[in-house]
């Protein structure tokens, strides 16, 4: 499975200048380079890839300042500024990667790892799950200094489904409630207690069935260390095979989210969202995250069933099962009038299927009851 | 007299501005705790979703979600009151649900236990009182000098409002209002080189001057009387003894940058400060120096918001997050407070002490502040000294006067002639200064010559015989037990750091110790994102610096 490219993707030409605004300018690396007003130090870094690191940054939320990994040198201020919360100004001069800074990102990594029992996570857990794991590797961070204290305590008790609460391994980025807030608009979840203690909770520090979730999985999705972790995907862990991911559009309704369906050899494994999908940036909602396994289902239904005199459901072909539908419509019409029939079309079908169905109800039946499931 | 229903609390806050703190504490009081079924309550009548209220108020020390929480008594456990008996009376009330709580900010008369709403004085668990905060102590003469927020805090009944005007109080306000044009007022406050007395120095003048100029409406005057360093307790003295003096400061404020509404943010283990501000707004109020038309120049309606228990609130960001019912997590910067203050408009966020100063220096003039320092400084500066000296309290001195001289002329020394073995400044924010760097002069050049800084003018005296590792072990574990949680160098480096000092944790071979302490140092000083993660090293810097054995015992031990 390939690392976490939210960042990549958000990539535009370096060059390339937004259209209608003034070009300013300032030093990154000592080069000249343009930028527009409101980006942030860390935006034309990335748009110049410097490959700045980061731990609780997530493009599509609010910048927060946490981690501090994506600190810059910037000439004139007294200490590093953390990129990603500072706007870029003309004439600024940043360095990206002066070997202090460097050494400051290592020690940070290391002070992070320290809080946790352990750092390799299976990637099954979620789509940003390797990003601890990649950036210690990238540092070379000892992951045996500064010993001391673990933080964060596991909830393995709420034991819904779908999201796995293995706090043991969170580093308190908030990047989960954030993503509920700023995103989701549920604020679900939300932080407990300060300091080293700080705790990620729910309302009374409840199973987040009892709370605002909705278990739309955006949390688990944008978590950097698998902290909190897709349930249903880790079924899959441990089984051969290697991962696969294929985007598609999730077939659930009309919005159209853009999905990665993660495959392990013919096996449906997991649901990720696609942080790119135009439609949805990233957010599912609880049915296209975790609501995948009728379609490896044995009960699934793989041929039309036909009740026949003996009371009892048998298998048919699709010729005897139409014919058999057919001749129930007429008969309903002949007996009941045009506006016994109504028709709710599948929030899952596509268009094309819905557009018939509806031309199908009006002008062959003569009634306007028809409607779509997907309306709510 | 009956006790107010939910509706009734909500009702009469819930058209304030920064209404979540005063309707927590109605509840906390009314109820003895803040009940799932009052948070519900709330949340729904403030419209604040409920994992965040319910988190929010977990941030806070004092607030209590069990039972009786409310009364049970918090001991004093700061560098002072352990000093003192601070460990044995906590042990002694334990039973009766008594927890430790970090420097109540009276250090001048140790120890203090909170219960309810009433702080008690004692030296055991059996003769504890309530008592009224000490005055400053008489200062000795100085050529040449004279004081200037402390000028009349002796007097009796300057706390009252009678007092206050007996003594020349609301003069400036007036002087301001028939004399002053805004730009005369603000240019008099730059010219006298006020610097902010709450930590960090900035000019005061420029400040208020940034939030004139500031677009958008209605600007604010939030008073930090947050107060939250251990070893400081000078808001306290002002505030108890001379409250009129910070609301006149806070009026000329007002009027200097057109503000109409303000805050004092007062810290939760004041609460007899509480009812002392409470009456003077009032008479203030009606007296016509606060509210409507003052002096029929301008509007400025003050509110008093109490805290509950967070060092990190006296941070600005924090400070402004709490009083907007927020998460109190500092704020990143810019945008700085003179534009994006409470409730994102322009604000001025001054400590105690430097808005007290204010209306002398307009009655006065600015040379004449300006001349009170010594040799090339400007002004005063209230140090709250104590620990092992004779006479602990807030003294006034001008900026520059030696350290020494201060300990041993007018605090008459350490308690039978023990050799100074350190100092902390800035509380504990500025780490120790000892052997030659005790020779230094009380200004902010000088003392940040040593690697340290003045602030907010916290010193505690420690004599020879003191553990010095034990001493920073409790001050980076006050770091680290108040560290909001925001960033990663702070929050996990105070804990590493108070591990290491405290022996429960790291390396068991010097080189190795020194190693990883100065690493987190220096990485928390170079990437924290508040003062509170950047000041903590210092602790353990100096104390590396100036007692290598002391830690060399400790490493090895
Ligand atoms: C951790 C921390 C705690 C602080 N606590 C206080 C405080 O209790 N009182 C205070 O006035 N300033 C405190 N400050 C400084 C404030 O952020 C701010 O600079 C000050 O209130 C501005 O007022 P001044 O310019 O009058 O000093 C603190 C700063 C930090 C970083
Ligand atoms: S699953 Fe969705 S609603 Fe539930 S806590 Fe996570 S982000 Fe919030
Ligand atoms: S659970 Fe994950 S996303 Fe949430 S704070 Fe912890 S590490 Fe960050
Ligand atoms: S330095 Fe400490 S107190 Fe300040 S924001 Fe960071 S964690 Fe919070
Ligand atoms: S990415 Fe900037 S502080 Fe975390
Ligand atoms: S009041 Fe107890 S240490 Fe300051």
């Amino acid at each position: 499975m390939t690392p976490p490219t939210h960042l990549q993707n958000k990539q535009s030409d370096p060059d390339s200048k937004p259209q209608g605004q003034e070009t300013l300018t300032l030093t990154l690396d000592g080069e000249e380079v343009t930028f527009f007003a409101g980006e942030t130090i860390y935006e034309v870094a990335e748009r110049h890839r410097k490959e700045v690191p980061t731990l609780c940054y997530d493009p599509r939320l609010e910048p927060f300042g946490a981690c501090r990994l994506c600190v810059v040198e910037l000439e004139g201020a007294r200490n590093p500024v953390a990129s990603c919360t500072t706007q870029a100004q003309p004439g600024m001069s940043i360095k990206t990667k002066t070997p202090a800074i460097e050494e400051h990102r290592k020690v940070l990594l290391e002070m992070v790892v320290s809080e946790n029992d352990g750092i390799e996570v299976d990637p099954l857990r979620g789509y940003a799950s390797q990003e601890l794991s990649t950036l210690v590797d990238r540092y070379g961070a000892d992951t045996g200094r500064f010993q001391g204290a673990q933080s964060g305590c596991s909830k393995f008790e709420d034991d819904n489904p779908f999201i796995l609460r293995d706090y043991n391994k969170c580093i308190s980025c908030y990047r989960c409630v954030r993503v509920c807030a700023e995103q989701e608009g549920d604020y679900a979840i939300s932080i407990k207690g300060r300091g080293f203690e700080t705790q990620i909770t729910t309302e009374f520090d409840g199973l987040l069935k009892d709370s605002a979730c909705t278990f739309c999985g955006q949390c688990v999705q944008t978590c950097p260390t698998g902290a909190l972790a897709d349930r249903k995907a880790l079924r899959a862990e441990g089984q051969d095979g290697e991962l696969q991911k294929t985007r598609t559009i999730c077939t659930y309704c009309g919005v159209g989210c853009s999905v990665d369906l993660v495959t392990q050899e013919d096996r449906l494994v997991a649901v990720q969202p696609a942080m790119d999908g135009p439609a949805n940036e990233g957010a599912l909602c609880v049915k296209g995250q975790f609501a995948f396994d009728f379609v490896q289902n044995p009960d699934r239904l793989k041929k039309p069933l036909i009740r026949r005199e003996d009371g009892e459901l048998h298998e048919a072909e699709w010729e005897e099962a139409l014919q058999r539908a057919a001749d129930g419509f007429l008969k309903a019409l002949d007996e009941h009038g045009r506006h016994s029939v109504y028709a709710i079309a599948s929030g899952r079908a596509p268009s094309e299927a819905a557009y018939t169905l509806q031309k199908w109800i009006r002008s062959g039946f003569g009634t306007n009851y028809i409607d779509n499931c997907s309306r709510a | 007299m009956r006790s107010l229903t939910d509706d009734e609390i909500l009702e009469s806050l819930r058209g304030e501005p920064a209404p979540l703190l005063p309707i927590l504490h109605a509840f906390h009081d009314r109820d003895g705790y803040l009940s799932p079924e009052a948070l519900k309550v709330i949340s729904k009548g403030l419209r604040i979703p409920i994992a965040d209220l319910y988190g929010t108020i977990d941030f806070y020390h004092h607030f209590s979600t069990g039972e009786g929480g409310h009364h049970q008594a918090r001991v004093c456990t700061g560098p002072i009151c352990c000093l003192k008996e601070g460990n044995q009376i906590l042990e002694a009330l334990r039973s009766q649900g008594a927890t430790p709580m970090p420097c109540a900010g009276r250090c001048d008369d140790p120890v203090v236990v909170l219960k309810g709403n009433q702080a008690l004085l004692g030296t055991s668990a059996e003769n504890l009182q309530p008592r009224r905060s000490p005055l400053p102590p008489e200062a000795p003469t100085l050529e040449g000098f004279e004081e200037c927020v402390f000028a009349h805090i002796r007097s009796p009944e300057r706390s009252q409002f009678a007092g206050y005007r007996s003594t020349g109080g609301y003069n400036a306000l007036e002087k301001a209002c028939s004399q002053l044009s805004q730009e005369d007022l603000l240019s008099q406050v730059e010219a006298s080189g006020l610097a902010g007395r709450g930590g960090a120095g900035f000019p005061t003048g420029s400040k208020w001057r940034a939030v004139f100029n500031a677009p958008g409406d209605p600007k604010s005057i939030v008073c930090n009387a947050d107060e939250g360093e251990p070893g400081c307790f000078k808001d306290r003295a002002l505030l108890d003894h001379d409250p009129h003096a910070v609301i006149e400061g806070m009026a000329l404020a007002a009027y200097a940058t057109g503000a109409e509404r303000g805050f004092i943010y007062l810290r939760y283990e004041y609460p007899e400060t509480y009812a002392i501000l409470e009456q003077a707004i009032n008479d203030a109020e009606s007296n016509g120096f606060l509210g409507e038309n003052i002096l029929g120049k301008f509007n400025f309606k003050l509110y008093l918001r109490r805290g509950a228990g967070a060092y990190i609130c006296g941070e600005e960001g924090s400070l402004l997050n709490s009083l907007e019912g927020k998460h109190p997590f500092p704020r990143n910067r810019p945008p700085f407070p003179v534009t994006h203050g409470f409730e994102d408009l322009p604000t001025v966020v001054n400590n105690v002490e430097t808005l007290a100063s204010v209306p002398p220096i307009v009655l006065k003039g600015a040379d004449w502040y300006q001349c009170l320092g010594h040799d090339q400084n400007a002004g005063t500066k209230v140090i709250s000294l104590s620990g092992d000296v004779n006479k602990p309290g807030n003294y006034e001195i001008p900026i520059g006067f030696p350290l020494m001289h201060l300990i041993q002329d007018w605090a008459g020394g350490t308690p039978s002639g023990k050799r100074v073995q350190a100092v902390t400044m800035a509380g504990l924010s500025g780490g120790f200064l000892a052997g030659e760097d005790l020779d230094v002069t009380l200004d902010e050049p000088c003392i940040r010559s040593k690697g340290s800084f003045l602030g907010a003018g916290g010193i505690m005296v420690f004599d020879e015989t003191r553990d010095m590792v034990e001493i920073a072990h409790q001050a980076m574990e006050f770091f680290a037990e108040e560290s909001c949680g925001k960033c990663f160098p702070c929050r996990i480096g105070t804990r590493r750091l108070s591990e290491r000092l405290g022996g429960h944790a790291g390396p068991g071979e010097l080189t190795q110790w020194l190693n990883e302490v100065e690493a987190l140092g220096q990485t928390m000083k170079a990437t924290s994102s508040c003062g509170l993660g950047i000041a903590a090293p210092l602790i353990s810097d100096s104390l590396v610096k100036y007692f290598p054995e002391q830690v060399e015992n400790h490493v090895k031990s």
